[in-house]
């Protein structure tokens, strides 16, 4: 692997923070701005009442949300994101059982080179159809996917679907599930994260992340397990799966596994989502992994229990 | 030896204690086990610190005051610390507790 | 430099290498053939790579680079054709290689079961990169049909890719059940749900006829006649040593090539690792054992002594989102014996075989956190009659040792990158850092990184980075046993008090094997703190396990007699009262003082008079201020916004509605509260165990004060608009402490210990207050009760009079 990361010229994601009710407002938790002062503390001031904003419609609705541009849009911070150079947003709730636990809001700009995926699947049924999606200016791609649909256990989201467990997949391009690879391949989009993104109305949604090497959801990734299947009773989780562009794939080498990567509750930034089982915003890079500087960690939840935690770093 | 009855056994709760006044200070009655009992002196030879409120434990008191543990058996004090309490025989009979009126008047002679 | 030859690069014969240029980096010049055109890779990882999950070039063990870089000549894609061990040279079509000593690593063949058709193009077995190239091909075409023939570990890991890929799969197996080497019927079939709700079809007791097409793969048929569409046909039914080379080569041969336990065939120089051999009439498939026949395999050619020894085998399935694990041998015997635990609604199934006491055979499925306790127990063939009746769920249950998974562990698992001290900021690297420049005490790391130099709660955490990283050369500073009648420590004995449901003094001494007849000093009174704070209901309060204070409900003095002290509630008292107070003064002799804690103090009473001064006050309408316990103490208040021109709420009557909740608890040490009508503080509320600062929006909450011979301010628990919610809040986290806290930790010290933090966030949830709160309230429906009341009727009173008078007697 290489010691040397380019750095990415831009990040798909620009921004990343997390609302969390308090009351029957959302109140900003945490965030993370880059140099985007302005936005930021437009931002940290802020609060949105059900129904309210973006963060307040994901919470209405009780389902990821994208919204493409701002301009006359519900958006309230919208002059602000203008200023800062952001073009679009998605609101991913965050439920465990019929309560919602956070609100996770990325940002993103709008430039030509800018290509990556944010997707959100929707069951239909028996098949996983496309409810919306952001992907910047990967257009052939952003086609494609408003034209296929996912049978139970097939491709990325289909598979998310079925083990209801995220699941990291590489080298999109080389083949991973017909039609798409072809035009996934075209669009550089190479690292896919899928994860169930439950509802509070029982109806299941998939979340797919889909990051090209030119502009970068991340260049980490990771899932951990936090299940007591898996675990036992203790809170903690262990790291099933990864990838790294400095250390290379981060999964076990054995098996069955001999001593997995572990994490107890509050222990580093996973531990944070892990003992919160919020959302967590890590924006230094005290205790991330080396040559990391930033760091949002996501709780996902089966009903009430937090099952696991995807994690993504640049 | 003249034995006086001093009262009921269950009148002392298990691993607790009750005094008996005497001529000569008071003397503590140890309840240590369902059937056992020890009588000592009540008095704590640190700082006379009453032993009847001491914690009872195995074969022992803990005075309330500095926690010196004395042996119910020997009266010797035990670990680090030095002193002696004085031990007096007791029997049970029939459910009622017997203590030694002449060990007594003894140590009030002398 | 002896010649070295290997044939075969494997995951066998990979790790054999590694192992000798460690060693002896200089010993061996090696030639390395592959059949397979490319080096080692983890064969094991296929599934991964077919399902898209995984890529190729993460599965490679060895690359160019390494061969390089130890001088390995590879000659890869070319098949060895034979042995000449007279002239001891391996021979291949591309050029003869000489060798001093020879590994045969050729692993195994896929067996192909001869239907007819099974040779049409189209018909793969999944045993190598080029299989699994080939499937990935016939899945790029939309809605193609994929046909595994093989219910086992790897035809179930194929379907899973294939349908990942978008295929649709069909298995065909001829048992019952699925993967039946390793699972029992029941584990099979939740095992087959799972899949068929994933979209992979099932066909148990197949009877497939022939594999049929023109000119490649189109169908498979069965016997009845009926048949199914098929793009690829997937053929893992099993494999078979590849062992022709040692045939050939005269070497002695039983199902593959004989050799000893120092992996030795019958010809001295030629050594074999992995699934081509065989040891004591077994062959191998798993991957453990093949390591440890790599690492023996290089002792010998070391010219040092080991043997392979057998072990037992478990078994993961590497299908995202099924937990399944199989060990040891679960056939039914006449001597053996299930034990078998089922969750339908989690879709949990586990069964485990014992055989003369001891765990032979362990299937899991849809719950696997305990397997390798399980695995730990068929490999070391402990004897589980003890703990037979709880063995099923797992470590926990056990109690004792071994209950939990070593913690140094966890900690030595940790990545570098992990923080260990969260107030510094200080991870597990930086320690490491420290120590290797020569830090090995806690106080060494202490200085140098800042861990675990505020709040301390890593404390433990950077000693276990130690003893981990130092090993023997750090001496654990062990934490502390409750007292010398236990090895235990006070947050062990909490635990198990909970998790054994132990409910009383003796069950607590004889479960958790006391020393000591029954306690000490310093054990009894913490063992009946927690006894009632855990089971206020069922458990019986022990005066005899309490100090004499709480035992006669006041305060010893140094000279014998006590003191006295009345509640008074926030503070507030009247005139009859007062009265009261005095008279009963004046009657016992008393000497009065005013507290800090706004009560008067009647001192110098005998405890013979303790029941009647009682009584007198009782009878004036006071109870116990309970100045003696270690339990709620007073509620300190100003006046509040009733009299002070500063005030900002009604402090007094909020502080009498916290006492008359609170009183009467009892708590791990004593708890002190206090309520201040404006931020002027007047009632000294911030260095309270809980202090409450009324403001104009509401209150702040704060905790973790103290002013004895620590002087500590609160911090801050949260900000509420109404009484209600501080009444709440306080009441929770009086719960919480006093079902987490160590007996005899003041808040503060437990808060030390637990982080704020996390009681915050415990806290936040509403659900979790409420049942905090209806815990406090269980609790309080047994112990808020007047302890003087109850002791000043004639049949308490009379214990506190001496049991004879002997005075009197020998006057006569």
């Amino acid at each position: 692997m290489n010691d040397v990361m380019e750095p990415p010229v831009q990040t798909f994601l620009r921004v990343a923070e997390v609302w969390v009710p308090e009351g029957d407002r959302l109140i900003h938790k945490a965030g993370d701005y880059g140099s985007m002062e302005g936005f930021a503390s437009a931002s940290v001031r802020e609060s949105f009442a059900k129904g309210e904003g973006l963060p307040g419609t994901a919470w209405a609705e009780g389902r990821p949300v994208v919204l493409k541009s701002f301009d006359g849009s519900y958006f309230k911070r919208t002059q602000a994101a203008h200023d800062a150079g952001l073009t679009s947003a998605v609101a991913i709730p965050i439920f465990a059982g019929k309560v919602l636990k956070a609100v996770l809001v990325v940002l993103c700009g709008g430039d030509a080179t800018h290509k990556g995926a944010i997707e959100i699947w929707k069951d239909q049924g028996d098949v996983l159809m496309l409810d919306d999606g952001y992907y910047g200016e990967a257009k052939d791609f952003e086609w494609v996917s408003q034209h296929t649909h996912f049978m139970y256990g097939q491709g990325l989201p289909g598979a998310v679907w079925a083990a209801n467990m995220p699941i990291l997949m590489r080298d999109l391009g080389q083949g991973y599930a017909f039609v798409r690879a072809d035009s996934a391949g075209k669009a550089g989009l190479k690292t896919g994260l899928g994860l169930p993104i439950p509802m509070p109305d029982d109806k299941s949604m998939v979340l797919t992340l889909l990051s090209s090497p030119g502009t970068p959801i991340a260049h980490r990734f990771e899932i951990w397990d936090a299940r007591a299947e898996a675990v036992g009773a203790s809170k903690k989780a262990v790291l099933i799966d990864g990838i790294c562009a400095k250390e290379g794939p981060l999964w076990a080498q054995q098996n069955p596994p001999v001593d997995p990567p572990t994490v107890g509750a509050w222990q580093g930034p996973v531990g944070q989502v892990l003992g919160s089982g919020l959302p967590h915003v890590h924006s230094d890079a005290t205790g991330l992994p080396a040559g990391y500087s930033t760091m949002v960690g996501l709780p996902v939840y089966r009903e009430t229990e937090l099952a696991y935690v995807v994690a993504w770093y640049l | 030896m003249s034995w006086i009855d001093v009262g009921a056994l269950d009148d002392i709760p298990l691993r607790g204690a009750r005094i008996v006044k005497t001529k000569a200070g008071c003397v503590a009655l140890f309840r240590t086990d369902e059937a056992e009992v020890f009588a000592t002196s009540n008095t704590c030879a640190h700082k006379n610190g009453p032993l009847a409120e001491g914690i009872v434990h195995g074969k022992q008191v803990t005075c309330p005051l500095h926690n010196w543990v004395y042996s119910l058996e020997t009266g010797e004090a035990q670990g680090a610390d030095e002193g002696h309490i004085a031990t007096y025989p007791v029997k049970l009979e029939a459910g009622r507790i017997l203590l030694d009126a002449a060990s007594i008047e003894a140590r009030s002679a002398a | 430099m002896e010649k070295l030859v290997v044939i075969g690069a494997g995951m066998a014969s990979g790790r054999l290498l590694e192992h000798l240029f460690d060693a002896a980096p200089e010993k061996f010049e090696v030639t390395l053939f592959n059949a397979e055109p490319r080096g080692n890779y983890n064969r094991i990882m296929l599934s991964p790579v077919l399902s898209g999950e995984k890529t190729y070039e993460e599965i490679v063990t060895h690359d160019d680079a390494w061969y390089a870089q130890h001088k390995v000549t590879t000659r890869f894609g070319e098949r060895v054709s034979g042995i000449d061990r007279a002239r001891k040279v391996v021979t291949s079509p591309n050029g003869d290689v000489p060798y001093d000593k020879l590994i045969i690593a050729t692993g195994s063949d896929p067996f192909i079961i001869p239907f007819p058709g099974h040779d049409l193009p189209g018909v793969v077995a999944y045993r190598d990169l080029e299989d699994t190239n080939a499937m990935v091909k016939a899945s790029s075409v939309r809605g193609a049909h994929a046909v595994v023939i093989g219910g086992g570990l790897l035809g179930l890991e194929a379907a899973a890719g294939l349908r990942l890929r978008g295929m649709e799969v069909t298995v065909l197996h001829n048992t019952g059940h699925l993967m039946d080497r390793q699972l029992d019927e029941t584990a099979g079939y939740l095992l087959q749900k799972d899949l068929e709700r994933r979209g992979i079809k099932v066909i148990t007791k197949a009877t497939t006829k022939t594999i049929a097409g023109d000119g490649k793969v189109e169908k498979v048929t069965f016997e009845d006649g009926s048949e199914i569409p098929a793009d690829i046909v997937v053929m893992a039914v099993g494999i078979r040593p590849s062992c022709s080379l040692g045939t050939e080569a005269g070497l002695e041969m039983g199902r593959a090539i004989k050799v000893d336990a120092q992996m030795r065939s019958s010809d001295p120089d030629i050594l074999c690792v992995g699934e081509c051999l065989e040891f004591d009439g077994n062959l191998f498939g798993l991957v453990a054992p093949l390591y440890d026949q790599a690492k023996v395999a290089a002792k010998t050619l070391l010219g040092e002594d080991d043997a392979f020894k057998m072990r037992e085998l478990s078994t993961k399935l590497k299908v995202t989102g099924c937990d399944l694990f199989s060990a040891g041998d679960f056939a039914d015997g006449p001597n053996r014996e299930d034990i078998v635990f089922r969750d339908p609604k989690r879709g949990v199934y586990k069964r485990l075989v014992i055989e003369d006491d001891r765990l032979v055979g362990a299937v899991m499925y849809g719950d696997t956190a305990d397997a390798n306790w399980f695995f730990g127990l068929i490999k070391d063939g402990t004897d589980i009659e003890e703990m037979r009746e709880t063995l099923i769920y797992g470590p926990a249950f056990q109690g004792g040792g071994g209950a939990t998974a070593d913690p140094l562990a966890a900690v030595a698992a940790l990545p570098p990158e992990a923080e260990i001290c969260g107030c510094n900021g200080v991870c597990k690297g930086d320690i490491l850092k420290s120590i290797a420049g020569g830090a090995t005490t806690l106080d060494d790391v202490k200085a140098q990184t800042k861990a675990s130099a505020s709040c301390g709660t890593c404390t433990g955490l950077v000693e276990q980075v130690l003893a981990v990283t130092l090993g023997d050369g750090f001496a654990m500073p062990t934490e502390k046993p409750v007292c010398n009648c236990t090895d235990l420590t006070h947050e062990d004995v909490r635990r198990l008090i909970k998790s054994q449901e132990l409910k009383s003094q003796p069950a607590v001494w004889q479960n958790l094997a006391w020393k000591t007849p029954n306690g000490c000093p310093t054990c009894r009174p913490a063992i009946n703190y927690y006894l009632l704070a855990d089971w206020p209901l069922e458990y019986q309060d022990d005066g005899q396990s309490r100090f004499v204070n709480e035992r006669n409900h006041a305060n010893i003095q140094k000279d014998g007699t006590y003191s006295v002290m009345p509640r008074m509630w926030g503070g507030m008292t009247t005139p009859d009262e007062l009265i009261a107070v005095a008279q009963a003064a004046k009657k016992y002799d008393a000497a009065v003082k005013v507290t800090g804690g706004m009560r008067i103090d009647l001192l110098g009473i005998k405890k013979e008079d303790l029941p009647a001064i009682w009584a007198d006050l009782n009878a004036a309408g006071m109870v116990s201020g309970h100045a003696y316990t270690k339990g709620l103490r007073t509620v300190k208040t100003c006046v509040g916004s009733d009299w002070c021109r500063f005030g900002t709420q009604d402090s007094t009557g909020l502080g009498i509605k916290l006492e008359k909740r609170l009183w009467g608890s009892w708590t791990p040490h004593k708890v002190k509260l206090g309520v201040s009508g404006c931020p002027r503080n007047c009632a000294e509320a911030t260095c309270k165990d809980i202090g409450i600062i009324c403001v104009d929006s509401g209150y702040q909450i704060g905790v973790g004060g103290a002013a004895g011979m620590d002087v500590k301010e609160v911090e801050r628990l949260v900000d509420v608009a109404t009484e209600e919610e501080v009444i709440e809040w306080v009441v929770a986290f009086m719960q919480m402490y006093r079902e987490n806290a160590k007996y005899l930790d003041r808040a503060y010290k437990w808060l030390n210990k637990v982080g704020l933090d996390w009681v915050k966030e415990v806290l936040a949830d509403p659900a979790e207050r409420q049942a905090l709160v209806a815990r406090f309230d269980i609790s309080q429906s047994v112990y808020q009760k007047d302890p003087w009341a109850e002791r000043a009727v004639p049949s308490e009173a009379v214990k506190f009079q001496p049991l004879a008078d002997l005075t009197q007697e020998a006057a006569q």
